[in-house]
């Protein structure tokens, strides 16, 4: 009888304290949790909709949150997220548009693409160099916004967004994109660069009935 | 027993990645960045320390047979911790080393230290013990990951090291772990078998 009881109470023991330690690490941390997410939310919603005052928090009939919101000249704007699958796993998109279904900003919140390829979706271009670090001569980053989400900003959602192979975004490039409605994709990660344009899309069409009424 | 000769042994000759082949699963997965090496290091590190102390006080009373269970509870509990203090104060690391922080809890080297060394000994000498294998495996990360995150990325700590330059993107991907590894298994062979 002893060789099973003991066993078992001490393990008992064990697993009660172990359970007490995290119930006391969790109450500790999670309101800082709960402010990080809130946090992140506001982020994502300024960057999406720059310029814009968030007005209501709606819920669509699928049960989703998206947000309505007006800029200064009475524009009215949108934001919502979509998601759908990237090259390795689940995508989460958060769009920012205006009431013609022209894209104001794009912000990637969730994503677990390839590092160094699909990642780079969420890669900041960094004019810093490790010799700038040494030397001390840093440059603050204007618009930390990663190129390949900033290239979405101005395109026409109502349309078909194409896709090009004209290597990493830059100015010199952005108004021939901007003219033809399409974006350049990430080298050596066309997927995932579909997957954001069809999340994109397939969230529009969603929301098109909401935004255009 | 010998306090310098316990904590020594992570670095060359029990190395737990290079001469055991163990927690190979951490360093080819976060290796692509050197910050990430750093806080694999720090977190697998901290887990080490807290099980080896637990599994070495309370090695009296653990009855043989359910012993490997109480080790994973305990394992898993600051694994557990460490996640959730990530989660608050460091989310960027949390959400780049993302799967893998759950997953030091499978890591061979915490229980098998907890096994091989901490239900055997002393409080302190278990400490120096998961200190050594701890500094021992995030020293071999941290090589690893300097060679993928400079040729891989052309990065630095994530600033980009030569302008222009165009980095060979393999070295960021998984046969690039592997190459570099088997390089580094070489060099540690070679090495040991000489001296």
């Amino acid at each position: 009888m002893n060789e099973y009881v003991k066993p078992t109470l001490i393990l008992a023991a064990i697993t009660l304290c172990a359970g007490l330690l995290l119930a006391g690490v969790n109450s500790v941390t999670y309101q800082q949790i709960e402010m990080l997410n809130e946090q992140k939310e506001k982020d994502a919603l300024a960057k999406v909709l720059p310029g814009f005052e968030i007005t209501d928090t709606n819920t669509a009939p699928e049960g989703e949150l998206y947000w309505s919101a007006k800029n200064s000249d009475n524009v009215k704007g949108y934001a919502f997220i979509s998601e759908g699958p990237g090259y390795s796993g689940t995508i989460r998109v958060m769009v920012g548009v205006d009431s013609n279904l022209n894209i104001v900003g794009i912000s990637i919140l969730a994503q677990t693409e390839t590092p160094g390829l699909g990642a780079r979706c969420i890669e900041v271009q960094s004019s810093n160099t490790f010799l700038d670090v040494i030397t001390g001569n840093l440059t603050e980053e204007s618009d930390p916004t990663p190129w390949f989400q900033k290239q979405f900003r101005m395109l026409d959602g109502s349309r078909q967004i194409f896709i090009s192979k004209k290597g990493d975004w830059n100015e010199s490039i952005a108004r021939e994109l901007l003219e033809n409605n399409e974006v350049s994709a990430i080298t050596g990660a066309t997927i995932t660069t579909k997957a954001v344009r069809d999340i994109i899309e397939s969230g529009i069409e969603k929301y098109r009935s909401i935004i255009t009424e | 027993m010998n306090v310098q000769n316990e904590f020594f042994k992570g670095f060359i000759e029990k190395n737990p990645i290079l001469v055991l082949g163990i927690g190979l699963c951490p360093a080819l997965a976060v290796t692509t960045s050197i910050s990430n090496a750093l806080w694999m290091t720090l977190a697998t590190t901290f887990v080490l320390i807290c099980s080896n102390v637990i599994v070495s006080s309370i090695k009296s009373i653990v009855p043989g047979h359910v012993r490997i269970p109480i080790f994973i509870t305990v394992i898993a509990t600051f694994v557990t911790v460490v996640e959730i203090v990530l989660k608050a104060y460091q989310p960027d690391v949390y959400s780049s080393l993302g799967i893998f922080i759950p997953l030091i809890v499978v890591n061979c080297i915490i229980l098998g230290r907890a096994e091989e060394f901490a239900s055997k000994n002393g409080i302190f000498i278990s400490i120096v013990d998961a200190l050594g294998m701890g500094l021992g495996f995030g020293t071999t990360l941290v090589v690893l990951a300097f060679f993928r995150e400079t040729l891989g990325a052309n990065k630095l700590f994530g600033f980009t090291l030569l302008p222009g330059f165009k980095a060979a993107g393999m070295m960021a991907l998984a046969p690039g772990a592997f190459i570099t590894l088997g390089l580094m298994l070489w060099a540690m062979n070679s090495f040991k078998s000489r001296s």
